[in-house]
């Protein structure tokens, strides 16, 4: 079998699908070499937490013993699954996600399975001998581009319900009028929390993979703070009126405690949504986020589900407790706009 | 309530029916052979729902002034609550969907629209604008039986203080974040010198009467000096006025016949921008 039938064979996953697959012209086998992003070829050895990986089409496939996979080599931070690092063996390698995230595990959450495991075939490279990279597909920033208001969106942890939350004010601000941009500025390269994004009508929706990234874990701030500027200009360039944007995981994981520290992401948001699962993490997530000098607008996620925690956390904060009802409001929703400057004037 | 008997135009204005959250809403809309640059009127009818009657009524109007106007009718057995967003009801959300099924169709007259409400469709068109002030280029509310103050003297839904529930005061919450921009509009507060009658129709409780006043007159008058006395707050351009039509009471057909509202409503782009 050609290289090419081998690839055209193959299952390439979600976060190969900004790459032109006639820039791969040979392999090698140097997986020591790789980096982030790199695209690795590998054949399924066997299953463990993931029996599926994402499609470029937005389905995900079920995976078999043998199947020939495409994956960007990449680390991965998830604490309700795994550590894992851009680093692949000779002949071993897991599958850190499903989105396509090739890696080795170092940590895994005692409630889930040991990952998938692989086994490496090729490293893709372009006619000049080069690995291709996501990066070499990352969307061109758009210096000229009007730069819509961003509506920041971070939580307790992962799972506490910001992509939720991202999902519901994107539609309250849909339904309110507003052409919406939704980005996911961090995180591990998947198709779930973009499709929840377009099922809610969002105008444009971009992750940190259309900016070249497989994952951000372990990524230098510059290229996550360079990146997430890119995608917000995309949003602009496609005529979004205001962008809502989720960071991944929780305030203290290390690149959202590393962008959210950077006085650049208060200049950043024009309001700022907090994800947490009950009262006590809202009122330490706020004091935590008042040192930074962010104040949220609304507290919502987990806690938002409990009247009762709900009122505990809006006791102890003095904030709105909002439900994801009230985010999809466009009578909620309207007010974030209108302070991040989106009034009559703009109407106009 | 009775409407003044009219001779009507033979011609039928398009319907369409927007689907949303709350539930179905259907409109007239008039598209004049001749289009202005001006922004579509949307007409909300009062508690007799005469939703084809004030469309025939502005159709000439409308054809004169090249203006398309916009009439949303809200049947009494799906719509038993249309005067205000409230738990019974959301036609902020069926508006919201109509409006935007309007501009699908008819993508030159995107933008914000102006509302003219009789009644309790005036009552639905301030807030509405309160909620949605980005919505809307300007505002002519005819009689409305009470308004939501723009202030804190009166709980919600009569002002802006937060009332005693969560939910009220999740809606005081609201329309306070959007004052400011409220408060930018243009409104014409219209109402007839003889609409003073405490008919059964009026809301009427002792808070109500002494702060907004007995009758409907009273209480445009009041909402009007309310308007301009929160901008002047606001450090905003008061832009509120208020129209009394001279011999005219409650009866919306009166007012278009007589007193000439449709073709003063639909004229007065210019005085309004």
């Amino acid at each position: 079998m050609t290289l090419a039938e081998t690839l055209d064979q193959a299952k390439w996953t979600f976060v190969t699908r900004c790459v032109d697959r006639a820039r791969v012209a040979a392999t090698d086998t140097d997986f020591a070499a790789a980096r982030p992003g790199d695209l690795i070829l590998a054949h399924v050895d066997r299953l463990g937490q993931h029996h599926r990986v994402q499609l470029p089409s937005g389905r995900p496939s079920l995976i078999f013993p043998g199947d020939a996979v495409v994956m960007a080599c990449g680390a991965r931070y998830a604490p309700d699954q795994f550590e894992g690092l851009a680093e692949i063996g000779p002949d071993c390698a897991d599958l850190l996600a499903g989105g396509g995230c090739i890696g080795r595990m170092v940590a895994r959450n005692s409630r889930i399975k040991p990952a998938t495991r692989l086994v490496p075939a090729a490293r893709l490279l372009d006619a000049d001998g080069q690995a291709v990279n996501l990066a070499d597909f990352a969307l061109v920033p758009r210096r000229a581009a009007p730069r819509p208001p961003v509506i920041g969106v971070l939580g307790t942890s992962m799972n506490s319900g910001k992509t939720l939350a991202t999902a519901q004010l994107v539609l309250g601000l849909r339904r309110a009028g507003f052409r919406v941009g939704a980005v996911k500025a961090t995180g591990t390269g998947a198709f779930g929390d973009l499709n929840e994004y377009s099922d809610s009508g969002a105008h444009y929706v971009g992750d940190f993979t259309d900016a070249g990234m497989v994952s951000t874990y372990l990524e230098p701030l510059d290229r996550i703070r360079t990146a997430t500027e890119t995608l917000i200009a995309e949003a602009g360039h496609r005529g979004c009126d205001i962008v809502v944007m989720e960071v991944a995981d929780g305030i203290l994981q290390r690149e959202t405690a590393a962008l959210i520290a950077d006085p650049w992401f208060a200049q950043l948001i024009s309001g700022l949504v907090f994800a947490c699962a009950d009262a006590v993490a809202a009122v330490g997530g706020v004091m935590h986020l008042a040192r930074l000098g962010l104040v949220p607008d609304a507290l919502t996620g987990l806690v938002s589900c409990s009247p009762m925690a709900a009122s505990e956390a809006g006791s102890a904060t003095g904030l709105p407790v909002l439900t994801r009802e009230n985010l999809s409001d466009p009578a909620e929703a309207t007010g974030f706009a209108l302070r991040a400057g989106l009034g009559r004037e703009k109407a106009a | 309530m009775k409407d003044t008997p009219i001779e009507t135009s033979p011609l039928t204005p398009r319907r369409v029916t927007a689907c949303s959250s709350a539930g179905r809403l259907s409109a007239r809309i008039i598209r004049p052979a001749r289009l202005a640059d001006a922004p579509p009127l949307v007409v909300l009818h009062g508690i007799s729902r005469n939703a084809g009657k004030l469309a025939r009524l502005f159709l000439p109007e409308a054809e004169r002034t090249g203006r398309t106007v916009i009439v949303p009718h809200f049947p009494a057995d799906t719509w038993p609550d249309f005067q205000r967003p409230s738990k019974a009801a959301r036609p902020d959300l069926a508006l919201l969907a109509l409006l935007d099924l309007v501009v699908s169709e008819c993508p030159d007259i995107s933008g914000p629209v102006e509302i003219l409400g009789h009644s309790g469709g005036a009552q639905l068109a301030h807030r509405l604008a309160m909620l949605y002030p980005h919505r809307v280029a300007a505002l002519h509310l005819v009689a409305a039986g009470w308004y939501c103050l723009p202030d804190e003297s009166m709980p919600y839904p009569y002002g802006l203080a937060p009332g005693k529930d969560a939910f009220s005061a999740s809606w005081s919450r609201r329309k306070a974040a959007a004052l400011r921009d409220f408060l930018q509009i243009p409104v014409c507060v219209h109402v007839g010198t003889e609409d003073v009658i405490r008919d059964d129709a009026l809301r009427k409780t002792p808070a109500l009467d002494a702060k907004q006043g007995p009758h409907r007159l009273a209480r445009a008058r009041t909402y009007v000096g309310a308007l301009n006395a929160a901008a002047e707050a606001a450090g905003v351009t008061p832009r509120a006025r208020l129209i009394e039509m001279i011999g005219c009471d409650h009866d919306v057909v009166r007012a278009i016949t007589q007193n000439h509202l449709a073709a003063r409503v639909l004229d007065a782009r210019a005085a309004l921008s």
